[in-house]
């Protein structure tokens, strides 16, 4: 695996980053204005920011969308090596084991779905 | 040097550095976001040792998803309040000095436990065979030897989804449901 | 690495002119969106500056450019400028890992009075023998910008837009990941090149004891993956917050989501991040189900015959050929980028509720059905 590409790269696209800032900030001109650095609000006051309520749902849907992504990366090794084991004979075995894995995944999406932990109102 | 080698060590200072930020720094944002590189980081480092698929899930799995969510909830917290909690107090202090206890405790052992292991080469862990592909090797070996722990592992899973929901969905606070 | 200086050199060019590909393809398909969707509009589009209004493209650099440096009051300054930087790296880590062409092989020769052994080079960033794990891997850290940029800004607006971002991206990253889970089954390998490689010839399989061939049909992932295709497809909008799926930035009412205190080149800097990934979608698209960079109906080694006859020497008849798949392959990836535009100006956003919906309730479920077909099928077919 390419490793020192992949660190070049990502080092070479960072200082493209930077440049690229570096040189917007020294060609545009500048006319200070307080008003203009407000936050943008459609023209009334801001708000202020720790006002904002959030809904518990984004946390919840972050945490099934770890769980859920757990359960897929478990299917990659059997996905790459399910050819290997129906040539050996054990294909069925390893269905089987794989279905009641699954099985319980689809219950926990079933649920989820009854109880109403994906609805957005 | 070797490029294997000044590749590890830069990949080593990485790695290290931003998790002494992750401790040093009071903002819990920024502890994050560094957490996040060190994952990263982590994940480079299974790189080396030919952990391809361990290094992409490290990625998809602690960088990818568990750290977005930490990000994402830290966002939405007044900071400030936070800020003082962790850093003022007496229970505080005392917590510090049992973490520092602790981490000295583990990395003394660590050293005295790896002491044998430091000075053998490392040829001794890495079998040709084991560099070709470990995620055929990851599957073979999950469908023969680790089969009921990775059939526990969908059950444990299940209920962890169950039990998130279900704290989401506890009475009390802003977002309580009827 | 038993790289020799040669190598590393060609390989560091080749990474920086992945990039610059993709840098370069930005303004062209903005050029491109803003004909396309005038056309869709039955109006005119951009047209005085240059030909085709072509130059428009340099005339919004110039403007992008020479826009004021700004930055909000109530925003956290580290974030705010870090955020823009990283939304390119993903991209670009990602794209870098697509296979363009064929490997070129080059013979050995003689250059500054030393022997430079043979080498083979990938028409890609890097060959990775994980490829698909990787690009997830990578392409999963873009969440990290837009929530940077949301909070960094110190907006109601932006901070709603980035949660919104956020969690449809991960909503629709479980699908894609399933749907992927069928590809795999299908190659048996994670490696993009081999999958390519799997997907040469004429369309042919076994299936109880028969032989199926086709006469003309090549041997394409779509033709024994189409559900995973479309779900793919449809992800990968989410992915990079693509209308239907631009809840992100729903202007009624969030101005213009994560970005609504940037401007200027910190603004170009994120269209850069949004079309890179559009271009790693369209290019993992023809990689799993159109052949890659494989030409239908001709071989490469066909190719390779006609090149030998072209160029002088093996490396160079290698090299024609491997250009001559490039521009295959360039193709085929425009086409799925034409999709993506044309999809934008056809259908109406999404509502949130909608969007979700779709994501854990359909293509979640649908993409299981299919993994699930898929090993069955697979079982009856090869025992």
């Amino acid at each position: 695996m390419p490793l020192g590409g992949i660190l070049f790269i990502a080092v070479f696209v960072i200082l493209f980053g930077c440049l690229m800032l570096f040189l917007a900030s020294k060609a545009g001109k500048r006319v200070y204005d307080p008003v203009k650095f407000e936050a943008y609000e459609c023209g009334i006051p801001a708000q202020e920011k720790k006002d904002t309520k959030i809904s518990v749902k984004f946390y919840l849907t972050a945490i099934l969308f770890i769980i859920f992504d757990i359960e897929i990366i478990f299917m990659y090794p059997w996905a790459t090596t399910f050819r290997d084991f129906i040539q050996s004979g054990q294909g069925l075995f390893v269905l089987t084991s794989m279905f009641i894995f699954l099985l319980v995944f689809i219950y926990g999406l079933f649920w989820e779905v009854k109880s109403k932990a994906l609805e957005w109102d | 040097m070797s490029t294997d080698a000044i590749l590890f060590w830069i990949l080593a200072f990485m790695t290290v550095s931003s998790a002494l930020t992750v401790v040093l720094i009071t903002n819990p944002i920024y502890c994050a976001l560094s957490l996040a590189l060190t994952m990263v980081g982590v994940s480079a480092l299974f790189v080396t040792l030919n952990a391809y698929f361990l290094a992409g899930v490290q990625m998809i799995v602690y960088a990818g998803a568990v750290l977005v969510l930490f990000v994402m909830v830290l966002m939405l917290f007044d900071l400030k309040h936070e800020l003082q909690a962790f850093t003022r107090g007496k229970m505080t202090g005392a917590l510090k000095l049992a973490s520092i206890g602790l981490l000295a405790g583990l990395i003394a052992g660590a050293i005295l436990m790896s002491n044998g292991i430091l000075l053998t080469k490392s040829e001794a862990f890495t079998s040709p065979d084991m560099a070709s592909d470990t995620t055929k090797q990851l599957g073979h070996l999950i469908f023969s030897q680790y089969l009921f722990g990775f059939e526990a592992l969908g059950v444990l899973l299940m209920v962890v989804a169950v039990g998130a929901v279900a704290l989401s969905r506890s009475k009390g606070g802003t977002h309580a449901k009827s | 690495m038993g790289q020799d200086t040669f190598q590393i050199t060609v390989n560091c060019i080749k990474l920086v002119l992945v990039f610059l590909m993709m840098v370069q393809a930005v303004p062209i398909l903005v050029w491109l969106e803003r004909r396309g969707s005038a056309f869709i509009q039955n109006r005119l589009g951009p047209n005085r500056v240059g030909p085709l209004g072509l130059m428009q493209l340099l005339a919004d650099a110039v403007k992008f450019l020479t826009k004021e440096e700004f930055f909000p009051a109530g925003g956290v300054k580290f974030l705010y400028y870090a955020a823009p930087v990283a939304a390119l790296v993903p991209a670009t880590l990602a794209f870098a890992a697509i296979p363009m062409s064929a490997p070129v092989h080059i013979d050995p020769f003689e250059m500054f009075g030393k022997n430079w052994g043979p080498y083979t080079f990938f028409w890609q960033g890097f060959e990775i023998n994980v490829g698909i794990v990787y690009i997830l891997g990578v392409s999963s850290l873009g969440a990290y910008s837009i929530l940077m940029a949301g909070w960094g800004s110190g907006n109601k607006y932006s901070l709603l837009g980035a949660l919104r971002a956020s969690a449809q991206i991960i909503s629709y990253e479980l699908a894609l990941g399933l749907s992927i889970v069928g590809i795999i089954l299908l190659y048996g390998t994670f490696n993009l090149g081999e999958m390519i490689a799997a997907q040469q010839g004429l369309l042919h399989f076994q299936f109880l004891g028969h032989t199926v061939e086709s006469t003309w049909l090549p041997n394409w992932g779509i033709f024994y993956q189409p559900l995973a295709a479309v779900i793919f497809f449809a992800a990968t909008f989410a992915e990079s917050n693509r209308l239907p799926f631009d809840l992100a930035e729903g202007e009624a009412e969030l101005v213009a989501g994560f970005h609504v205190e940037y401007g200027g080149f910190k603004m170009l800097l994120f269209f850069i991040g949004e079309y890179g990934h559009m271009m790693v979608a369209a290019g993992l698209m023809t990689t799993f189900f159109f052949g890659g960079w494989s030409i239908p109906g001709v071989s490469y080694e066909s190719v390779y015959q006609w090149a030998q006859g072209a160029a002088a020497t093996n490396s160079g008849a290698s090299l024609l050929a491997g250009l001559i798949h490039f521009l295959v392959w360039t193709v085929k990836f425009a086409i799925f980028l034409w999709i993506f535009i044309q999809v934008r100006w056809t259908l109406p956003r999404f509502r949130y509720d909608q969007l979700m919906d779709l994501g854990w309730k359909t293509m979640l479920p649908w993409a299981l059905g299919n993994t699930i077909i898929t090993a069955i099928v697979l079982l009856i077919a090869h025992s």
